[in-house]
């Protein structure tokens, strides 16, 4: 008989101090850990790194919430809904430092954390301004020979988060998870974060999950969230579409920035205590 | 007109990383006409995507439905594409230059300000590591460089030496599919192919600001029928990306 590790989202996010290290489980307008991000900035968490192969609303709500001074990561956007508007002007104003990699170079960095490596070759960027930017901002990129050919190389140093936060379908109380439909980065992160919080949909008791079916299991996860609709307003395969109109008046508020966003920040984020909260604010039957 | 040049480029058994709309688009068609066999496979970790609604980005699960198979990015941008099995990306470009490479990234604007964009997601990946990158973009002076603004993705050449000097695998960028016109990139430059039914070569000259050698062009094949009664009543129902 194990603990359980369900807490509530107050208590997960609580793990999270200025100037962690966070990896965000979004990938633009799918499975963004909205709940979390929510929670973050109401707690006014500061000098975040976040890392993260692809960016999304998860990642705006914290640049525009103040809470990022890093971003380690390979881009982003809202998909046809817009650009990351919040996380662009904070680059582009210098608050934010954002480390631009190829999506499988962040990939790699997590899964050599994961592991254990101490470094992980790769073919990608060679050439490229990516790692032409890299070698002269980070020493976490360096440009090597292979010791057997003798041929370029680039070498990626490892990626260990502090927090890790991933949106799932189903987790048991042991932390058993399974995530429907393709998975980007979200197994690396899980794996190579030193804490990894889980917002579930839903929660079952130890060994109701089939085997077969757990995308993340238990010894690498921290902290089950039972959050439903966690990810709301984004998608999530075979649950929840990503809602159209929350989303554009997000990118309304979004791109004028300024009032604009901090109206939309005090309505949905601040004005409010929960997730649930908030749902019921912007209109959704939980 | 571009969807279907872009959809001739696709060949036999590809297998093609495709990002949003209009690559998408041509490889869809691609596989419905004649290339049946080829696979096309998103980054998010998509393999044997066919799904045909319409959707607003590769994050949107409208992409990934009749799929063969799911995994990571870690399964598709690793295993198949750094595996080497991936034969053909499709690529959008801000910024495309003489050698093919690409800028995805940001651009420099005539005020001296820097507008950023999506960045590079797998797009640097597929540059590297796929057999051969087809670019497709709209046919925009700005768009032509002799260097881009920010080398997002190599193309053919790295520095002016050929890219396996570098260390990468495969071509780099073979042939840039406009809406005007289709432009083969060769080591020692760009070639226009063919020009779009309507256009003259020398009009898609005039807006190609860098060297393009254009005396053997011709005039791109004509789209059939079949081709596109299915981009019409099926890959691009609104009109989204080719009307």
């Amino acid at each position: 008989m194990t603990l359980s590790k369900v807490v509530s989202l107050a208590k997960a996010v609580a793990g999270v101090e200025d100037g962690s290290h966070v990896a965000l489980g979004g990938f633009a307008i799918t499975r963004c850990v909205v709940a979390a991000a929510h929670e973050l900035v109401r707690d006014g968490r500061r000098d975040l790194q976040v890392t993260q192969t692809t960016g999304g609303l998860d990642t705006d709500l914290l640049a525009g919430g103040g809470c990022i001074k890093r971003i380690v990561g390979s881009g982003g956007s809202l998909d046809r809904f817009g650009p990351l508007h919040a996380v662009n002007r904070a680059v582009l104003a210098g608050q934010i430092q954002a480390d631009e990699y190829s999506n499988l170079a962040i990939a790699l960095r997590l899964h050599a954390g994961a592991l254990g490596l101490p470094f992980v070759p790769m073919r990608s960027m060679l050439g490229s301004g990516l790692l032409d930017t890299l070698l002269e901002q980070e020493d976490a990129v360096r440009l090597e020979r292979d010791p057997f050919t003798g041929k370029p190389v680039v070498a990626l140093a490892p990626l260990n988060p502090d927090v890790a936060f991933v949106h799932v379908d189903v987790a048991d109380e042991d932390g058993n998870a399974v995530i429907g439909g393709p998975t980007w980065s979200l197994r690396e992160i899980a794996c190579a974060a030193r804490q990894t919080v889980l917002l579930a949909e839903e929660v079952v008791a130890p060994g109701a999950l089939d085997p077969d079916a757990i995308t993340i299991p238990a010894p690498f996860v921290t902290a089950v969230v039972y959050v439903p609709r966690g990810a709301w307003p984004t998608a999530a395969l075979g649950l929840y579409d990503y809602d159209t109109p929350h989303l554009e008046r997000y990118v309304a508020a979004a791109a004028e920035g300024g009032d604009a966003y901090a109206r939309y920040l005090d309505e949905f984020v601040y004005g409010v205590d929960s997730h649930d909260q908030f749902l019921e604010r912007a209109g959704v039957a939980v | 007109m571009m969807a279907v040049s872009a959809s001739h480029e696709i060949v036999g058994d590809d297998v093609v990383v495709v990002g949003l709309g209009l690559p998408q688009i041509a490889a869809l068609l691609a596989k419905k006409t004649h290339a049946p066999g080829a696979t096309l496979v998103l980054e998010i970790g998509v393999t044997g995507a066919s799904s045909t609604e319409p959707s607003l980005g590769i994050a949107d699960p409208r992409m990934w439905t009749g799929a063969q198979a799911f995994g990571g990015m870690i399964d598709v941008l690793g295993l198949l594409l750094h595996g080497g099995r991936v034969t053909l990306g499709i690529l959008g470009a801000l910024q495309v230059d003489v050698a093919g490479s690409i800028n995805s990234s940001q651009v420099v604007l005539e005020d001296g300000r820097v507008r950023r964009f999506r960045g590079s997601g797998g797009a640097n990946d597929v540059a590297s590591l796929a057999r051969r990158v087809m670019v497709v973009m709209r046919h925009e002076p700005r768009k032509f460089k002799q260097r881009v603004d920010f080398l997002t993705n190599p193309g053919r050449l790295v520095d002016g030496r050929p890219r396996a000097e570098a260390g990468l695998p495969g071509l780099g960028t073979t042939v840039i599919v406009t809406d005007r016109a289709v432009i083969d990139v060769l080591e020692d430059g760009l070639v226009l192919r063919s020009v779009h039914a309507g256009e003259e070569a020398s009009a898609v000259v005039a807006d190609t600001p860098v060297p393009l050698e254009a005396s053997g062009a011709h005039e791109t094949p004509a789209p059939t029928e079949v081709e596109l009664q299915l981009i019409r009543h099926e890959l691009d129902l609104h009109g989204w990306y080719t009307a």
